[in-house]
């Protein structure tokens, strides 16, 4: 895939900006909408990136979003400074959280950020230490679709 | 009629000085200025009426029947909003209002506040029926039906398909008036009294209906003067009348026109209501990130506080609001509709959407997505030569909206003033 074939972006999130939740998976969103993607692979890629955002915001120091967008494919990659996953398989499980009595009271933490963010992608690679941080690679593949 | 392209609101040219108000007050980005006057983008405008509350100049207007034009029928009958309950101040009670507009030269008047009730009957056995998906949206507000086509097509679906009250209403007064009176269809005139110019939109080009059951809507500021000189020539009548009221009141229908007053009488779901018109984006941004799945629906209305800040009302809104809630509280839990008759309507479809409402085309840059995308890239690299100012004299409401002009090919970056500045140095 040649270079000019692929938009980019990248944004940074702070962790612990909740006043902000969201805000970047809403710019990505607007973004692919213009690309003329499909609205179910803008509605997939908003909530993997939601929720990828979510993640930074409450577990995370900070972390840079990058956005790549070919005709073929949405590339969403978190890479976090934070405290990592200890153990990436169980985090992976439907229901498992590690979040705080406060942020499960404002309604977030639930332990559905990372099977949230597979089910609606192709592909999720997470790679984490702990102590050190988080990259999250998540494609979304667009079958060429095009609005219609 | 259903005309794709209609719009209630327009801009009258000889009043437009140019300005910038309603083009920064747009939330869909839908006005420029070109050639010295406002123009709308047809495809972008959700007929909101943002910029005819901000207009200076008068210069915004919306396309609301006209009370003459009503002459064409040889019976008319008007369903007033709610919202006209609020308009006459505490003394004036509801069934007044009604007979006021009897001699303003209506053949009948019905109270809307049991078809609310009836709405709200409905939407609890829909949601009951129907465990998934979780929020429903609901319909009423003809604004935020436009935005879910056009913003998040993907939220189609989550509109709760029962038809507004004002539709329900004219839909019974349809199918029994003829009958009744002996008089045809079509020479039956049904008219809404609505504080809202997008109704005329929903029914010129209803998302969810093969036509609309109505046969226009007059805004609460043209019919005003009529009524209060027809309530003022009555007063010593009105004191009579207080004693045997005409229609009865559905205390749980009487608070719809205030935000939170389509979904209070529900009893078994989880309701939240949402006013205005960034907060209701926001929250359909967050519906459409997957959230608020806790949430049975969600009520939405793009007018501040609920229809009761309709851009064409007359009264000022708090002074409204405190009055239909004077009333809600008057009129307690009452119910006038019951429950057989309308689980009964329910279960024949009487009160369903004839189709699902379906998403109305974006507007990417391109059709050809690596075309877009590069028009993206080229759009970011504008953006970053653009001063930020979102001053509007280019004609476009800020500069990444310039910027979105200019590789669709309909801006040049001469049309930035501090650009061609810089160029002429």
């Amino acid at each position: 895939m040649s270079a000019e074939e692929v938009y980019r972006q990248e944004f940074p999130v702070k962790g612990g900006d909740f006043a902000k939740a969201g805000a970047v998976a809403c710019l990505i969103k607007e973004l692919l909408k213009d690309m003329g993607l499909d609205p179910k692979t803008v509605r997939r890629a908003a909530i993997a990136a939601y929720e990828a955002e979510m993640n930074v915001i409450m577990y995370a120091w900070e972390a840079r979003v990058d956005l790549a967008v070919s005709p073929q494919e949405v590339r969403i990659t978190v890479d976090d400074r934070g405290p990592g996953i200890a153990d990436i398989e169980l985090a992976m499980t439907e229901g498992y959280s590690t979040a705080t009595t406060e942020m499960r009271e404002l309604g977030f933490g639930a332990g559905m950020g990372l099977p949230n963010i597979k089910r609606n992608s192709d592909d999720l690679r997470v790679d984490s230490q702990t102590g050190r941080g988080t990259r999250l690679e998540i494609i979304i593949r667009t079958n060429g679709h095009v609005t219609t | 009629m259903k005309d794709k392209n209609y719009h209630s609101i327009h801009i009258t040219k000889d009043r437009c000085i140019g300005c910038v108000h309603c083009m920064s007050a747009c939330p869909t980005k839908a006005i420029r200025v070109r050639d010295g006057k406002a123009v709308i983008i047809d495809e972008l405008c959700i007929d909101c009426a943002e910029c005819l509350r901000v207009c200076p100049y008068d210069a915004v207007h919306s396309h609301t029947t006209s009370f003459a034009a009503l002459d064409v029928f040889a019976y008319k009958v008007a369903i007033p909003s709610t919202v006209i309950y609020g308009q006459f101040g505490a003394a004036v009670l509801p069934n007044e209002i009604l007979s006021a507009l009897r001699r303003v030269g209506f053949d009948e008047v019905y109270d809307l506040s049991s078809i609310c009730e009836l709405n709200c009957a409905a939407t609890e056995e829909y949601l009951n029926e129907h465990p998934r998906p979780r929020p429903y949206i609901t319909s009423t507000c003809p604004v935020v039906v436009r935005i879910i086509q056009r913003r998040y097509p993907t939220l189609c679906g989550q509109i709760l398909p029962i038809e507004p009250p004002r539709e329900i209403a004219a839909k019974i007064l349809r199918t029994i008036l003829p009958k009744g009176l002996g008089i045809p269809a079509e020479k039956i005139g049904i008219i809404h009294i609505t504080p809202c110019p997008a109704k005329m939109v929903s029914i010129n080009s209803p998302a969810s209906l093969d036509r609309s059951y109505l046969d226009g809507a007059i805004s609460v500021r043209d019919i005003f003067p009529q009524i209060l000189s027809a309530l003022r020539k009555s007063e010593e009548d009105a004191l009579m009348r207080h004693l045997f009221p005409e229609t009865l009141l559905s205390g749980i229908g009487m608070g719809w026109p205030l935000s939170g007053g389509e979904t209070r009488g529900l009893k078994s779901h989880r309701a939240v209501a949402v006013s205005g018109i960034q907060d209701t984006m926001r929250a359909l941004d967050q519906v459409e990130a997957g959230l608020l799945q806790d949430i049975d629906v969600l009520e939405c209305t793009v007018c501040p506080d609920g229809c009761v800040g309709g851009p064409l009302e007359v009264e000022n809104r708090f002074l409204a609001k405190s009055r239909i809630l004077e009333l809600v509280a008057a009129a307690g839990e009452h119910a006038v509709v019951d429950q057989k008759d309308a689980s009964r309507l329910y279960h024949k479809n009487f009160l369903s959407f004839d189709h699902p409402v379906t998403p109305v085309e974006s507007r990417p840059l391109d059709r050809d997505p690596a075309k877009a995308i590069r028009k993206a890239r080229r759009r970011d690299r504008l953006s970053a030569d653009l001063p930020r100012k979102d001053c509007g004299v280019c004609g476009a409401p800020d500069c990444r909206t310039l910027a979105d002009d200019i590789v669709r090919g309909q801006a040049s970056l001469e049309d930035c003033p501090f650009v061609k500045k810089k160029k002429e140095k």
